[in-house]
């Protein structure tokens, strides 16, 4: 089908708006009926010849108005066959009954209004359906009437836990929803625009005019998220502007699922999250947070008179950050290998303390790290040069304030990163001489880069460098001459600063950018040997008006 | 060491109150602040290092480590990083009198005829992200130059090597204060337990021999207790002289003979009080514990080749400055607070384009390599990097100007310096100099300024570390004029 132009779109567009009259009309004209019929109400219909007359043009147009509509496409075939022919024969039988009314045969004429009637409301009820979906009514029927219309009973809001969330799979449980939230009442079993459809995987692998909706592994180049991600402004950007937009979060989560394969059966436990969409999810399915094991540390001067004592058994240096925190710092890799996990566990009292945390060259174990519990507001954890393996991570992924971490020359591979990809603040990370491959480094990098968040930061950079441009204002003299004090000019002086007498306003001199008058060339030229002792009288004698500076 | 005069000192009316009175009111606040500690066992002397100063750090530090790469001579900041290309067309005109508008000079030039403007001869291109200027002579420093703050503005007031060197490692012109090293030393104590808190390392140099000369009071404690001063190690042979026991002594009688040492001086201290014998009990503990720890850090077998390549084909040599760069790595490793590089010979006055490349090819590719090194290790974070001298150049030349020959006077007015590491703005230019790198047009940096920066990284406000002496509460930054830590190339 070739598309329509423009017009044939502008006037069939046009059909909601002129049917509802109409369709008021003949309801009108077929209750004054109706009414008259009862002895008491005889006369009521007397006007029904003048609505009619309004009747049957307003439903042609209507009609004809559809008809154009429906050659967008997009539409179920089947709905909008039977909604066209319904629409079509109601206009007909109208005209009929008009024609039956004109010729006063009164029978016949109601014999043909009231199945215009009953045509009116099955047309009406496709188009119902073509426009709202075809379960409109009965979505939120009270229970025991569902099955009166054959819908399923409804199922009870999803309780999810994170354990059970783990197990939801990630198309059907995440994605679709998403899909059928924004998509479906355009790309859906009724409407499917551009021939897509987006109410099931395979719509969704197939495509739609446009080609393939996703690529599967690459989001970027997904076709279905470049269009929600134009700007809304362009023609192309979906969903049509004016419709309810999907929520950044909901963008991330499709995003997520694309560039995880865009797989159908694998679920979401088992699909990498970075830490914001862990955080998405839990709050879309109702899951608490994980909140965070906060433990209050001590205050520092609870804890200050241990700290010496354990210094020094340990042979370690432990100092307050600062007077102000409670927070503490320990260096144990000067005490080497003689600090092991037993040492370690002695720090645990001002664990809750402890800030900053020098392991590094230390004889600490995996199993020794399971002391770091005692630990949790570490913000820097030194680890490097020591038998630490991937095991041992466990122990520190929990460290949710983390944001230093070296893991130098340790016995880390690629599955290590994996525990620290749940890390929320972690900012640095060192990884020289450990097994981490170069493709695991990058890829962790990029599951821990929240593009979507920094795409809009950056687009607010250009808002705001927009709003600092329009705050400027430039206000344009013409290009200004530098002042030349012309004969034309008046002196500010009338009475000579030189001998007192009225000036002669052709000898003048132009002293620090204001004119000065004299009465004669030799006052002039003595005032020009030496102003200076003329200018004070100048000044007490100037005229009231402001001399120009 | 002169027993009977200092023993006479330490016998005076003053010290007596002096010490007595520090004492007691040193046990009151300790007895505050560490109640436990008192009802345990006050007497003993400490052996292992020496604590952090209470109420320190003032604020949490950015560092945790000082690396200061001092080029004594004072480099030619025109040659080297305060590019100034307009220069070369007035090669030989003579600087404009408005320009030096009558500041004195030295007398190696004071009583020349004309003072003819020398052009760099050397080509200077951008460099790293940020675009940096850097002078062809620092050809590896140019490729970290996206962690380096470069400061185009230091000034000082001093004009001769011996005061400004002393100005600006000590905060005074004149002799007899503590040095930077033995300040954060004295604020924030010794971490390791087998070395000082602060190394000072004087690499051998290149050029000419003539070179201007150390003095030990540029790392050294001033009035401050005299275990803060600076370790020397040497340049060459041992590091540290006599670190081995002599023939027929071993470990068992060394030890022996400590702790008999040791009794006798905590005796001589009951006596007298006078803390310089705690000081020397615990020297003498630390060399012990140097005999051991000293051998492992100049131990560089271990180190993989392709670390020891990021500091030049001269760190295997021992006094170089690429190995002396590798050392102060290991000592900040180990614990180590304070590691101050002192390379000599920066005082070109003539033959600049002959000795200045040489000193360059000496501390440049080191430079580099210790930045990645503390880099991929992680360190880089909590180390901060100094590299600077203790005046600048002049623009005009001194002697005899040539196309290819030239000199350079000292030039207290600006000068250039670098940081680098720890809450540095990597890839920062601060500060302006005028078109003939003479004067100063846009934030000033007074070395006080530089001083202030320092402990402020380190987690200290300038004003607040004091020691009271010659009844003034004196500080690194002086009392004189006011410090700023430079805000602007903070992260």
């Amino acid at each position: 089908m070739s598309h329509p132009s423009d017009i044939v779109l502008f006037f069939g567009h046009l059909h909601p708006l002129v049917v509802h009259l109409p369709i008021g009309l003949l309801i009108l004209v077929a209750l004054l009926e109706l009414l008259a019929l009862v002895p008491r109400f005889k006369q009521v219909n007397s006007n029904a010849g003048v609505i009619l007359a309004l009747v049957v043009p307003g439903a042609g147009v209507a009609a004809l108005c559809g008809w154009l509509l429906s050659q967008a496409g997009g539409y179920q075939e089947n709905l909008l066959h039977w909604h066209k022919w319904a629409g079509i024969s109601t206009a007909i039988a109208c005209a009929i009954a008009a024609l039956f009314y004109r010729l006063n045969l009164k029978t016949a004429y109601r014999w043909c209004l009231f199945p215009s009637v009953i045509l009116l409301v099955v047309a009406g009820h496709y188009g119902g359906s073509l426009t709202h979906g075809s379960d409109y009514f009965v979505r939120y029927a009270p229970a025991p009437f569902r099955s009166w219309f054959g819908t399923q009973p409804k199922a009870p809001p999803p309780q999810t836990n994170q354990v059970e969330m783990a197990q939801l799979n990630a198309f059907s449980g995440v994605i679709q929803p998403v899909l059928q939230q924004n998509c479906i009442s355009c790309h859906g079993p009724e409407k499917s625009k551009g021939a897509l459809r987006l109410d099931t995987f395979d719509g969704v692998a197939k495509g739609g005019k446009s080609g393939p909706a996703i690529v599967a592994g690459k989001a970027a180049d997904s076709e279905i998220l470049k269009r929600i991600r134009l700007p809304d402004t362009e023609d192309d950007h979906m969903p049509p502007n004016g419709k309810p937009q999907p929520s950044p979060e909901e963008i991330a989560l499709l995003q997520w699922w694309l560039d995880a394969g865009a797989s159908t059966d694998k679920k979401v436990g088992e699909m990498k999250a970075s830490p914001r969409i862990t955080q998405i999810l839990a709050i879309k399915f109702g899951h608490p947070l994980p909140v965070a094991k906060t433990v209050a540390p001590k205050l520092l001067n609870d804890v200050l008179p241990q700290i010496a004592g354990l210094a020094d058994e340990l042979s370690v240096a432990i100092t307050p950050l600062s007077p102000k925190d409670p927070w503490l710092q320990c260096n144990a890799s000067i005490a080497g290998t003689n600090f092991g996990d037993a040492q370690l566990a002695k720090l645990a009292p001002i664990g809750p303390n402890l800030r900053w945390l020098d392991l590094a060259g230390t004889a600490i174990t995996d199993a020794g790290l399971a002391q770091l519990a005692a630990m949790p507001n570490l913000t820097r954890l030194h680890l490097e040069r020591t038998q630490l393996t991937d095991a041992g991570l466990a122990h520190v992924s929990g460290l949710n304030d983390l944001e230093y971490l070296n893991l130098y020359a340790t016995g880390i591979a690629d599955g290590g990163l994996d525990e620290l990809e749940k890390m929320p603040k972690l900012k640095q990370l060192y990884l020289w001489q450990t097994k981490v491959s170069p493709a695991a480094g990058k890829a962790f990098t990029e599951a821990r880069t929240d593009r979507d968040q920094l795409q809009r930061w950056q687009e607010e950079i250009e808002q705001l460098n927009a709003k600092i441009r329009d705050a400027h204002i430039s206000v344009d003299l013409g290009t200004i001459s530098p002042v030349i004090a012309s004969t034309n000019a008046a002196a500010v002086n009338t009475q000579c600063p030189v001998s007192g007498k009225p000036v002669d306003p052709s000898k003048t001199v132009v002293h620090n950018g204001v004119l000065i008058a004299f009465c004669c060339d030799d006052c002039k030229a003595k005032f020009q040997q030496d102003p200076t002792p003329y200018l004070a009288k100048l000044e007490s004698k100037k005229d009231p008006q402001p001399a120009s500076k | 060491m002169q027993p009977i005069p200092s023993f006479l000192q330490q016998q005076t009316r003053r010290t007596f109150f002096k010490h007595t009175g520090l004492a007691a009111g040193r046990i009151a606040l300790a007895s505050l602040m560490f109640p436990d500690l008192f009802r345990a066992n006050a007497s003993t002397v400490r052996a292992r290092g020496h604590p952090v100063l209470p109420g320190l750090p003032h604020f949490a530090p950015k560092a945790r480590h000082l690396i200061y790469l001092f080029m004594n001579g004072a480099p030619s900041q025109i040659d080297l990083w305060d590019y100034k290309p307009n220069l070369a067309d007035l090669f030989d005109s003579d600087l404009p009198d408005s320009i030096r508008n009558g500041q004195r000079l030295t007398t190696m030039t004071s009583g020349q005829k004309r003072f003819p403007i020398a052009p760099s001869i050397y080509k200077f291109a951008p460099h790293g992200q940020c675009g940096t200027m850097v002078s062809e002579l620092l050809p590896h420093t140019a490729q970290v130059v996206d962690d380096l703050a470069v400061i185009r503005t230091v000034y000082t007031e001093a004009i001769n090597h011996d005061p400004a060197s002393t100005y600006i490692l000590t905060g005074n012109q004149i002799p007899g204060k503590p040095s930077v090293g033995a300040w954060l030393s004295y604020g924030l104590g010794s971490e390791a337990e087998n070395l000082p808190a602060f190394v000072v390392m004087t690499p051998r140099w290149s050029a000419k021999r003539d070179a201007q000369a150390l003095y030990q009071r540029l790392w050294g404690a001033g009035f401050l207790p005299s275990q803060h001063q600076g370790v020397a190690l040497r340049a060459n042979g041992d590091p540290v002289l006599y670190i081995n026991n002599p023939p027929g002594v071993d470990g068992t009688a060394r030890r022996t003979m400590l702790d008999g040492l040791a009794k006798l001086n905590e005796a001589s201290f009951h006596r007298f009080g006078d803390p310089e014998i705690q000081t020397r009990i615990a020297q003498y503990e630390m060399a012990f514990r140097m005999q051991r720890s000293i051998p492992e850090l100049t131990d560089i077998s271990k180190e993989p080749q392709s670390v020891l390549d990021l500091y030049g084909p001269e760190v295997k040599q021992p006094g170089t400055f690429a190995a002396s760069a590798l050392l102060a790595r290991r000592l900040i490793e180990r614990g180590v607070r304070v590691v101050q590089l002192l390379h000599r010979e920066w005082d070109h006055h003539g033959d600049l384009p002959r000795d200045l490349p040489l000193q360059c090819r000496d501390v440049d590719q080191a430079c580099k390599g210790l930045i990645q090194d503390l880099r991929q290790r992680g360190l880089l974070d909590e180390t901060l990097v100094v590299w600077g001298g203790e005046f600048g150049r002049t623009v005009y030349c001194q002697g005899e100007l040539r196309r290819d020959n030239y000199g350079r006077d000292h030039h207290p007015r600006c000068y250039t310096m670098w940081m680098a590491g720890a809450g540095i703005k990597g890839g920062t230019v601060y500060g302006e100099t005028d078109e003939f790198s003479y004067n100063i047009v846009r934030d000033p940096v007074h070395i006080r300024d530089i001083n202030a920066t320092i402990l402020n990284l380190m987690g200290i406000d300038h004003n607040r570390l004091t020691y009271n002496f010659q009844g003034l509460d004196q500080k690194l930054t002086g009392t004189e004029a006011p410090a700023y830590p430079v805000k602007g190339i903070l992260a």
